[in-house]
């Protein structure tokens, strides 16, 4: 697959269905480095299942479609393998692990990575210092790093555990889906804070999300709105605001309407 | 003839003319017992899915290796007694610097030196006579594990019983071994069981343990054998009033393994937590059996027993709890669950509940389940890939019985054990 000059994610016509239901009809996007794209819908749209196909999950089946991460053939890479390429899925209902610590967890991801990149592994005393170092930015108490992978934990720690994960492996993709559900509004303040403080110009952020209060924290750059399993309209911040007044029933009845 | 069963009359007809008549008679009883039975089948409900066709074809020599009697090598610490191929071996023993009054030696020596004090206890053992193996250890044991904890000594050190197996040639080691704890005292036991060596052996263990009243015992039993062995470990616990006993086992080897377990509270307020660790691969059969007997009024029961099951081996759980009639406020919990790792391994479960008490809280529940493909895909689209996720999520599993286990250094035993044993172990060495 050729790369195009300058864009980190390609999807093209990407069409895929769980148990035999098919989601995603065709879906289209571009996101180049440094950007952020918040990609918005009502329940059902398929904005879950498109974060679910980037990352991998097997139960996931596309049906048609490419997608292009920096000029490779993403869907042929296991989950594994996307992650050492620099792909992130913050979950919207993060796994509970009992019996797996949370720093443990997090030292063997840091250090797949690492190696998958031909890179040396952090022993125990060196990945702490970085660990410290990044907890500070969700605010994060250390006694949860001696905790199972969630396990326990509420709405805001695991969302704040998803946005640790995402500052530790440092992607180059970050895909954060619904990372607002489910917060107050400090929790909320705390973990786009961490969001915010891991933008950079080489870092690309597709950022889902039901709600467009997560977008006040998180300015994007780009703003999409998904129904029926593709992209209906899309725009920039100032899209947010209109479906915010005017909902996604009208939005949809918009302009993009008319693509085929 | 069954060559397994020829082999034993064998054995039989050989006597200690030097022990006591009691004890002859004891003996013969007991052998005569085994023999009108013969080895269960898969007929008898009790072993059902433990089919010990295989060692019905194996002829072992049942007679304890002849041992060295020197006494154990002075100075170091701790306490540790080995037993090797059905004897306990003084020479590799350990048993310096112990609390006065705390009681360890061998059956054997305690039979050769006092045998009337033991009369009145191993007579109990009779009421083993009817299980097969039971049977089998009272009338062929030559040596096991004598300990006495006085009333109200609180033993720190963990005492630790090794039984080896060095494997040269077919052979099976009956062991009968007795526990006491008096009184308000605690006791650790370690209880290991390894080998080496390709022949096929049995190992063949009756452990007894008393538990007075208000005494705390922790019990381990790590079964490490090896490929070729058979191993049937029966522990028959009876807890007096307000004592408190954890036994937990471990069962990772063998070819075919039974941890049995019968517990009698006979005591008021008496409680007990069974643990049961297993993990099979290849063609391992590993069989955990508990017989809980609620005699006496508000007892408590805590069952866990997890099964980990690889290749196309097979793990099962039978476990009956029994409350009679007087035992008012029984509180018994019983969870069995299995995780399949391959679709040709296969766990069986198997609870019973017979309640003659109405103001009781029985329960049992449990699954057979496979690893979740929600968490595998998790770690994986954190970096971590299949097989060390696989592992990961394995000793997950297991590990909630593995971090119970108290004090530490039996729990980094048990730990050690059970990684080399996971597929992709040796990744997970911090894990913990």
């Amino acid at each position: 697959m050729a790369a195009e000059k300058g864009k980190m994610l390609i999807i093209d016509g990407l069409k895929a269905r769980v148990a035999e239901k098919e989601i995603l009809h065709g879906l289209d996007l571009v996101v180049k480095p440094g950007e952020v794209h918040a990609i918005m819908g009502p329940n059902g749209s398929g904005k879950s299942t498109l974060a679910q196909v980037l990352a991998g999950r097997e139960s996931y089946q596309v049906t048609g479609g490419r997608v292009s991460f920096e000029g490779e053939d993403l869907l042929s890479l296991t989950p594994e393998q996307r992650a050492a390429r620099g792909l992130f899925l913050a979950f919207q209902y993060p796994v509970e692990i009992p019996g797996v610590g949370n720093m443990y967890f997090l030292r063997t991801a840091l250090n797949s990575l690492r190696k998958a990149r031909g890179e040396e592994e952090l022993d125990a005393i060196d990945f702490l210092s970085v660990a410290k170092e990044k907890m500070k930015l969700v605010e994060m108490d250390p006694a949860f790093m001696n905790r199972s992978v969630n396990e326990g934990f509420s709405g805001g720690e695991k969302k704040r555990n998803e946005v640790l994960q995402m500052a530790v492996l440092e992607p180059k993709l970050a895909i954060l889906d619904e990372t607002d559900s489910g917060l107050d509004i400090d929790a909320l303040r705390v973990v786009a804070g961490g969001v915010n403080a891991l933008r950079s110009p080489d870092r690309a952020m597709i950022v889902i999300t039901h709600y467009q209060r997560l977008l006040d924290y998180i300015v994007p750059d780009f703003v999409h709105v998904m129904a029926g399993g593709r992209i209906v309209r899309s725009g920039g911040r100032e899209l947010a605001l209109e479906l915010e007044e005017k909902g996604y029933a009208e939005v949809r009845r918009g302009p993009a309407e008319a693509r085929p | 003839m069954i060559r397994f069963e020829e082999s034993v009359r064998a054995a039989l007809a050989v006597r200690d003319g030097a022990e006591p008549g009691w004890l002859q008679g004891l003996r013969r009883r007991a052998g005569e017992r085994f023999l009108a039975q013969g080895l269960p089948t898969t007929r008898h409900e009790e072993w059902r899915y433990t089919s010990l066709a295989g060692l019905a074809q194996l002829a072992f020599e049942h007679r304890p290796a002849p041992a060295s009697t020197a006494p154990a090598p002075g100075g170091e610490p701790g306490c540790r007694l080995v037993f090797v191929d059905g004897a306990f071996r003084p020479d590799r023993s350990r048993l310096a610097g112990l609390p006065p009054g705390l009681r360890v030696t061998s059956l054997a020596a305690a039979l050769a030196s006092e045998p009337d004090r033991l009369e009145a206890r191993l007579a109990r053992g009779g009421a083993f006579e009817e299980h097969p193996f039971g049977a089998l250890a009272l009338a062929l044991a030559r040596d096991g594990a004598l300990v006495e904890v006085p009333s109200g000594l609180k033993v720190s050190e963990p005492i630790e019983l090794l039984f080896l197996h060095t494997g040269a040639e077919p052979r099976a080691a009956h062991y009968l071994s007795l526990v006491s704890a008096g009184e308000g005292s605690a006791l650790t036991l370690l209880e290991r069981h390894a080998g080496e060596g390709a022949a096929p052996t049995l190992t063949n263990s009756l452990l007894e343990v008393v538990a007075g009243p208000g005494a705390e015992v922790e019990h381990l039993r790590l079964q490490e054998e090896g490929p070729a062995a058979f191993h049937l470990g029966l522990l028959a616990l009876r807890q007096d009033a307000k004592s408190r006993v954890a036994s937990r086992s471990v069962s990772l080897g063998g070819a075919l393994a039974r941890a049995e377990t019968r517990a009698l509270l006979a005591g008021e307020g008496a409680e007990c937590v069974l643990d049961g660790l297993y993990l099979g691969r290849g063609r391992q059969l590993l069989d955990q059996v508990v017989h809980l007997d609620h005699q006496s009024p508000r007892c408590t029961s805590r069952e866990r027993f997890k099964g980990i099951l690889d290749g196309e081996s097979r793990g099962v759980f039978s476990g009956r709890i029994r409350v009679r009639e007087g035992a008012q406020q029984t509180d018994a919990d019983q969870v069995s669950s299995s995780l399949l790792l391959s679709d040709d391994a296969q766990a069986d479960a198997r609870p019973q509940l017979e309640i003659l008490a109405d103001d009781v809280k029985c329960s049992h529940g449990g699954a057979i389940g496979q690893l979740s493909e929600e968490a595998l895909f998790y770690l994986r689209s954190r970096g971590i890939d299949r097989a060390q996720a696989r592992s990961l999520l394995t000793y997950a599993f297991a590990s909630e019985l593995v971090e119970r286990i108290r004090p530490a250094a039996l729990r980094a035993a048990a730990r050690r054990g059970v990684m080399a044993r996971l597929p992709g172990g040796a990744l997970l060495a911090e894990a913990a």
